[in-house]
């Protein structure tokens, strides 16, 4: 040590000369993390309530907006825009249906903007196995404009098959058929006229995920036509619904009011009027789940806040001690900060992980619920969402550790040591 | 001998239950550039709180302190605790170490509040520690240092930017006889180093070493020579 006096000399002048500048971010991550480690048990039950917290808000954020973005995304997965259904109905909403539905068609392709119609027919029928009749729902679909269904094996129906049939996955589980076989399928009974049921024998062409069918529905497809005879509706030409597909995504809801003027006893909606909706419906669950979400900050606030301010006080002498060997008090708050935000990302991930976990096994209960369509989800994952979601907990959680920072940066040195001392 | 802290009319006074309590009575003094200086007296003359203004730790209620021509009290509180981040060294009672830091890491903190490039604190760091003899207990977290070995990582510390200045309050008060001792080795090896040393203690042995002794009663200084 000899002979560093000069030494001594240069380096505090130099040191003093641009004092004030950006201080070094060395001590940030380390010390933070040790502090939190020197109570283990403390920080582990805070990281505990920020991830429970963080796993409850993001599963409402998921929530809030996720049934009606699966629902969007439904009704719009094969590009058709526009439904028509009877007046005052919406698709499926009632038996109600469409009569003289290829006149409507046509009205319908004769829109400019008009790029494909569909026509959809669902109704109940049977299906024979044995001596006995199974209940089966039914779809009449043109299989060249169809947006309600994937073919998961086999083939398509052919335009004019009027021979083939369509099953569910769990139809053709049940009965043990794939493609080549053939099924009996028997229309209703009509009690009031007293007449047997109408059958008709079709081969299998394909199996095919009913994209709203609910979980195990068995369901069966064939051509309107043949659907139309077996649901006796053929002698008026009826559907229950039409499905259109317009060019442009943009121009769907001009289409649906040009198409509303034209055919004023039938109900036209785009997908986007639909979803909006279905989203007023949604507007008290939807604010539930805000409400809910906005209860688990503030649990994360008050977390972070009073785990902090219990340490900062703790740890008053040793903060004076800091402040009296010249560190400042941004280091202070920083190192303070920074504590919180540790907790809050720890926590975070972590609830990340059990909000996915839980939504998982949440969405499985729900989307069990007779009637509803498997395809629906309640809890939609969406980057948007996700990505505010958690700038808004890490600001909460920065923001939580203000009020212990500025008590650890407002410490009086000298008192706070006079204290220590006694 | 150049004069390098100096105080004139330094009075302290607190609320205390009510009531105002003079802890310093206009206390003058003038430290020079390595000198060695221990200040003595009962407790709650005012000792430590001179050290306090001395190191620009706490306000006096009136007059000023002076470090290097610098007027302490014209300082903004950045301004000040900059100060005594590089031109000041503090040893205290109770060492005052970060126990989550080990004794190396601890030494470089000043330095690294301070700017000071990680490779030259590391290299500095491991020089106070030899310096002070504990160079084999670099890794070790304070809490695994004995008191007399936390004491001399905190004069290490108080060392770090190489201050103009140590400051030491009641260094060896929370140490048996032994451990003194070798507190008391190390301050003589950093007077004889040309370090600047006011150390406040009840240690007679401490103060024995000291160039100079001043006495303090009641807020005042005692020793007539002692001021200037």
């Amino acid at each position: 040590m000899s002979g560093e006096r000069g030494q001594t000399a240069r380096i505090g002048d130099r040191a003093l000369s641009s004092a004030f500048g950006p201080l070094t971010a060395y001590r940030l991550p380390l010390t933070a993390v040790r502090n939190l480690l020197r109570h283990r048990i403390r920080t582990a039950l805070a990281i505990a309530g920020i991830t429970v917290s963080t796993a409850m808000l993001l599963d409402m954020v998921l929530l809030a907006g996720g049934i009606e973005r699966s629902f969007g995304r439904l009704l719009l997965g094969r590009g058709f825009q526009i439904r028509i259904s009877p007046k005052g109905t919406l698709p499926f909403d009632t038996d109600a249906t469409i009569p003289d539905a290829t006149r409507v068609r046509r009205i319908v392709a004769a829109d400019t903007a008009v790029v494909a119609v569909g026509p959809l027919l669902g109704t109940s029928l049977y299906l024979r196995m044995g001596d006995s009749l199974v209940t089966l729902f039914g779809y009449g679909v043109d299989p060249t404009a169809q947006a309600n269904y994937q073919l998961e094996s086999g083939q398509d129906l052919a335009p004019g098959d009027s021979s083939g049939v369509l099953l569910s996955r769990p139809v053709a589980e049940r009965l043990g058929a794939s493609a080549g076989d053939t099924v009996t399928l028997v229309s209703r009974l009509d009690p009031e006229a007293a007449v047997a049921g109408v059958e008709r024998r079709l081969t299998v062409r394909g199996i095919v995920h009913w994209l709203y069918d609910y979980k195990g529905q068995p369901s069966v497809g064939a051509l309107l036509p043949v659907m139309q005879d077996l649901a006796r509706l053929r002698a008026a030409d009826r559907v229950s619904a039409l499905i259109v597909k317009v060019r442009r995504d943009k121009d769907a809801d001009a289409t649906a009011a040009r198409l509303r003027t034209a055919l004023p006893m039938l109900e036209v909606n785009s997908v986007a009027a639909l979803v909006s909706r279905f989203r007023e419906r949604l507007v008290y669950f939807r604010q539930l789940s805000y409400i809910l979400g906005s209860i688990s900050l503030i649990i994360t606030v008050l977390l972070v806040s009073v785990l902090m301010t219990i340490t900062v006080n703790e740890r008053l002498g040793e903060i004076a001690t800091l402040r009296a060997i010249g560190i400042s008090r941004r280091s202070i708050v920083r190192d303070v900060m920074a504590e919180g935000t540790i907790l809050t990302l720890v926590g975070g991930v972590l609830g990340v992980l059990l909000g996915a976990a839980t939504a998982r096994y949440l969405d499985r209960i729900l989307t069990s619920f007779p009637g509803l369509p498997a395809a629906i989800s309640f809890f939609v994952p969406e980057s948007q969402s996700l990505a505010l979601a958690g700038a808004v907990l890490l600001a909460t959680g920065i923001l939580a550790g203000v009020y212990p920072a500025l008590v650890a940066a407002r410490a009086a040195i000298a008192e706070t040591l006079r204290a220590e001392a006694t | 001998m150049r004069e390098l802290l100096t105080a004139h009319g330094l009075t302290k006074d607190y609320p205390m239950n009510g009531e105002t309590v003079h802890a310093l009575r206009g206390v003058s003094l003038a430290i020079g550039a390595g000198e060695y200086v221990a200040i003595v007296g009962p407790s709650g003359c005012g000792k430590s709180t001179l050290l306090q203004l001395l190191g620009g730790i706490d306000t006096p209620s009136s007059g000023r302190v002076e470090l290097d021509e610098i007027r302490l009290e014209t300082l903004a509180d950045r301004e000040l605790t900059r100060l005594r981040l590089t031109r000041l060294g503090f040893v205290f009672q109770r060492f005052h170490l970060l126990p989550v830091l080990t004794a190396q890491e601890n030494i470089e903190l000043p330095m690294a509040e301070a700017g000071v490039r990680r490779a030259e604190r590391r290299q500095r760091s491991m020089e106070l520690l030899s310096y002070v003899g504990l160079a084999d207990r670099a890794a070790h977290r304070a809490t695994q240092l004995s008191g007399g070995e936390m004491q001399r990582v905190a004069i290490a510390r108080a060392l770090a930017n190489r201050p103009a200045v140590i400051l030491a309050d009641e260094p060896t008060g929370e140490l048996d006889v032994h451990t003194g001792q070798s507190i008391l080795e190390l301050f003589r090896r950093l007077v004889k180093d040309g370090t600047t040393l006011v150390v406040v203690t009840h240690d007679e042995r401490l103060a024995a070493e000291a160039g100079r002794v001043i006495h303090m009663l009641d807020g005042q200084i005692q020793t007539p020579n002692a001021e200037r």
